[in-house]
């Protein structure tokens, strides 16, 4: 930790230095159209995202890659900005304008082939951040890895998808032959599941390039209704504002009935790929004379169904015995009746009964008759839940 | 609005500001040390399988409630998010009302656990630790708190085992699963589980990590960490947002048999409400729940919507209920500042008049 440290100091002294040279040169031209600027905040990133590799327990560093990234695309919406704000120019042109090229740089991805929103850039690349972290858990959940939609046909962001599925197609057709007719079959099938996958995948992005579009044409109205205090004062209160904007046009997206088919499918078209590769990794285990997944899951079926009849059993045990102790330590029926009227435990039980608060038991048995509380229990029952409500704070 | 009133010299000033409290907050995670899970001190008391129940150190000083209350978490995320930080956990404030705090640590579900149905949860499980613990203290009945999917089990678990639970407090808890404003039920309804299931084993914790993420993308992958760079800049708050960055992407796999039937019986057939629910061999009708029930639901809760929870009265026949409306979300009922000086009290207080 203290080599860390050592570090961590001469690291940040430098860092400070830069930030001050930085800010010397920034308040000194404030045109913000010098393109090398905005080299220098992006470049500044990638060299802490260096720098601090590896020095850094895994979920700190994570927290910290994660700052780094979204560090990097709040400064290149700052740049788009500040661009156009020189010279006494209508900051709500500049936004604009950035605007508009943003959304015809959307509309180009529309055409791109098996479009993935890998290709976005700038600060909408958070619109696509949802299929960005998609695409990496399923590449790890899944045997097909990047490697996998790199294969020759397989290749959706260099083939246009709707070309690619027939010549493929017609290999995928072809009925199997000869002593290993099964397994070519099984092989193709697979494939066609993993074109289904990719299918489905792409509708799901599409349909987030729409929206996203959408939004900047709602980002760009909400700004010009914008009045007194509700308009931004700084370069953050702008983010939050687009934060604000984004979210509501996904939710209004993901809450419709178009988001809950299209993930629906990705997902279940995921999940059947995925189930039929792992029948083909069952059957290839099978033929090494190796444990497969079907013959773990009936073992372990069983043993957890042996491992609730053992807990019931256990309990039934316990139960039996409570019984049984109970039973052995009632007095034996002829021990009871002769000596106890001649020695005094019956004597003794008298008084305590006698001590107890007869007195005081008996009004209660006069208090509620139960005539007279009957009526009263079956209205209660019959009438609603009474509620009491409480507001935390209040 | 013709203008927007900041100059370009001013969105500098801000950059070379956001650049310095990133260079400081940097600098503040290396130095961090590691993250631990839970603060309070707390003894193991029985374990089993991967499950460990643990009781925490009672307070000194405070009246007890005789009667225990044990916490029955989610298998969702893990269960210190109610002891987050030494100001901000929930089980602290229970403790320091005279609370005797248990809880049920679930653990990590490996492949070996794929067969774990709701019913080896809550009629295994949960009512071996309430065992345990009755007979710890040598009581006949046991308070119950349930957290989010744990609230849904323990509301299970006490209408079928109400001679050993005195009252039953449920914190966000989902009831109504197929309201309009629940984003998270929208999105199920179209999966084939079966699929997920029998395709997965065990449920990723990843894809869960991913669904409750997306459900707010721009805020919880992107505001969130332009705003941790101002909070970071401050050492002192490096290790509580560590804490709760660890917590969020700290999830178990799920257990598969357990999953499938959560999702369906829940979520997809909301069977809670419709009826028809069974856990085992036995039926849960939720009109048969005649314990003191105390229901708590967050205003601004993204996950479980207010009305998700709200509708409990109307399904119980317990003809003592208490809700309590926070104001905030999911997680801030258990670690904003707010929390800790109403919610735990409230809740403190509710018991201690029932035991």
């Amino acid at each position: 930790m203290s080599e860390t440290n050592s570090w961590a100091e001469q690291w940040f002294k430098a860092q400070q230095q830069f930030v001050d040279a930085w800010s010397d040169m920034a308040k000194s031209s404030t045109s913000g159209n010098d393109t090398s600027q905005s080299d220098l905040w992006a470049q500044s990133f990638e060299l802490w995202r260096k720098a601090c590799s590896g020095q850094a327990q895994p979920d700190i560093q994570q927290a910290m890659n994660k700052c780094l990234d979204m560090g990097k695309e709040y400064f290149a919406m700052a740049e788009q900005v500040s661009k156009g704000m020189t010279d006494g120019a209508n900051p709500i042109e500049a936004i604009n304008q950035w605007m508009e090229q943003m959304k015809q740089s959307l509309q180009q991805f529309g055409g791109v082939p098996g479009f993935d929103g890998s290709g976005v850039n700038d600060f909408m690349k958070q619109w696509f951040s949802p299929n960005a972290s998609w695409k990496e858990m399923v590449s790890g959940l899944t045997p097909m890895n990047q490697a996998f939609w790199q294969m020759p046909g397989m290749n959706t962001s260099v083939f246009n998808l709707g070309e690619m599925v027939d010549p493929l197609g017609k290999v995928l057709e072809a009925p199997g032959v000869g002593y290993f007719r099964e397994p070519q079959e099984k092989q193709q099938k697979g494939l066609q599941l993993a074109l289904d996958y990719q299918e489905a995948n792409f509708k799901f992005n599409q349909a987030f390039l729409r929206i996203a579009m959408e939004s900047i044409q709602g980002f760009q109205n909400r700004l010009l209704g914008l009045e007194g205090d509700s308009v931004p004062k700084s370069l953050r209160e702008l983010y939050d504002l687009w934060v604000t904007v984004s979210e509501e046009h996904y939710a209004e997206f993901a809450m419709g009935e178009e988001y809950q088919a299209l993930y629906g499918d990705m997902v279940n078209r995921l999940m059947i790929m995925r189930r039929h590769y792992g029948e083909i990794a069952d059957d290839f285990l099978r033929t090494l004379n190796l444990p497969n997944t079907r013959e773990i899951d009936t073992m372990q079926e069983r043993l957890q169904q042996v491992r609730r009849d053992n807990f019931a059993l256990k309990k039934e045990i316990r139960e039996i015995r409570a019984m049984l102790q109970q039973m052995n330590s009632r007095p034996e029926p002829a021990a009871k009746s002769a000596p106890a009227s001649k020695t005094t435990p019956a004597v003794k039980t008298a008084p305590a009964a006698k001590s107890a608060p007869a007195s005081k038991a008996a009004p209660a048995s006069k208090k509620a008759p139960a005539a007279k509380k009957a009526p009263v229990r079956k209205k209660t029952v019959a009438s609603k839940t009474k509620v009491t409500r409480t507001k935390a704070g209040a | 609005m013709s203008n927007i009133p900041f100059r370009s010299d001013q969105v500098v000033e801000e950059l070379v500001q956001f650049n310095k409290n990133l260079s400081q907050g940097v600098k503040n995670l290396l130095d961090a040390e590691e993250i631990s899970e839970g603060v309070t001190p707390r003894e193991e008391i029985y374990t089993e399988d991967k499950l460990k129940l643990y009781r925490y150190q009672p307070s000194t000083g405070v009246v007890q409630n005789k009667i225990p209350t044990v916490i029955v978490y989610a298998l969702v995320n893990r269960p210190y998010m109610a002891d987050i930080q030494e100001n901000r956990s929930t089980i602290r404030g229970l403790l320091d009302t005279g609370q005797d705090v248990y809880l049920i640590d679930w653990g990590y579900p490996d492949r070996a656990d794929k067969y774990l149905t709701l019913d080896d949860y809550i009629n295994g499980y949960i009512d071996r630790c309430v065992d345990v613990i009755r007979e710890r203290h040598g009581v006949d009945k046991i308070n119950i708190l349930g957290i989010c999917q744990g609230g849904v089990f323990s509301l299970c678990y006490t209408t079928l085992h109400q001679d050993k639970v005195k009252n039953l407090v449920t914190m966000v808890t989902p009831v109504d699963c197929k309201t309009p404003d629940n984003m998270l039920s929208h999105w199920v309804q179209k999966m084939d589980i079966d699929a997920i299931v029998d395709a997965m084993g065990n449920l990723p914790g990843e894809m869960l990590n991913w669904t409750f993420l997306n459900l707010k993308p721009f805020q919880l992958m992107g505001q969130k960490y332009v705003s941790m760079v101002d909070i970071i800049s401050d050492e002192k708050n490096v290790k509580n947002f560590m804490r709760m960055e660890k917590w969020i992407f700290d999830s178990p796999d799920q257990a598969g048999e357990a999953f499938r039937q959560f999702i369906k019986d829940f979520y997809q057939q909301n069977k809670l409400v419709e009826g028809g629910l069974k856990i085992g061999e036995h039926e849960v009708d939720l009109k048969n729940l005649k314990t003191p029930v105390l229901n708590i639901f967050a205003e601004q809760d993204h996950l479980v919507p207010p009305a998700s929870s709200k509708i409990l009265p109307k399904l119980i026949g317990s003809k003592d209920y208490t809700e309590l409306s926070f104001p905030g979300g999911h997680i801030g009922i258990y670690v904003s500042g707010k929390a800790q000086a109403t919610v735990t009290p409230a809740i403190s207080s509710w018991l201690n008049a029932r035991s």
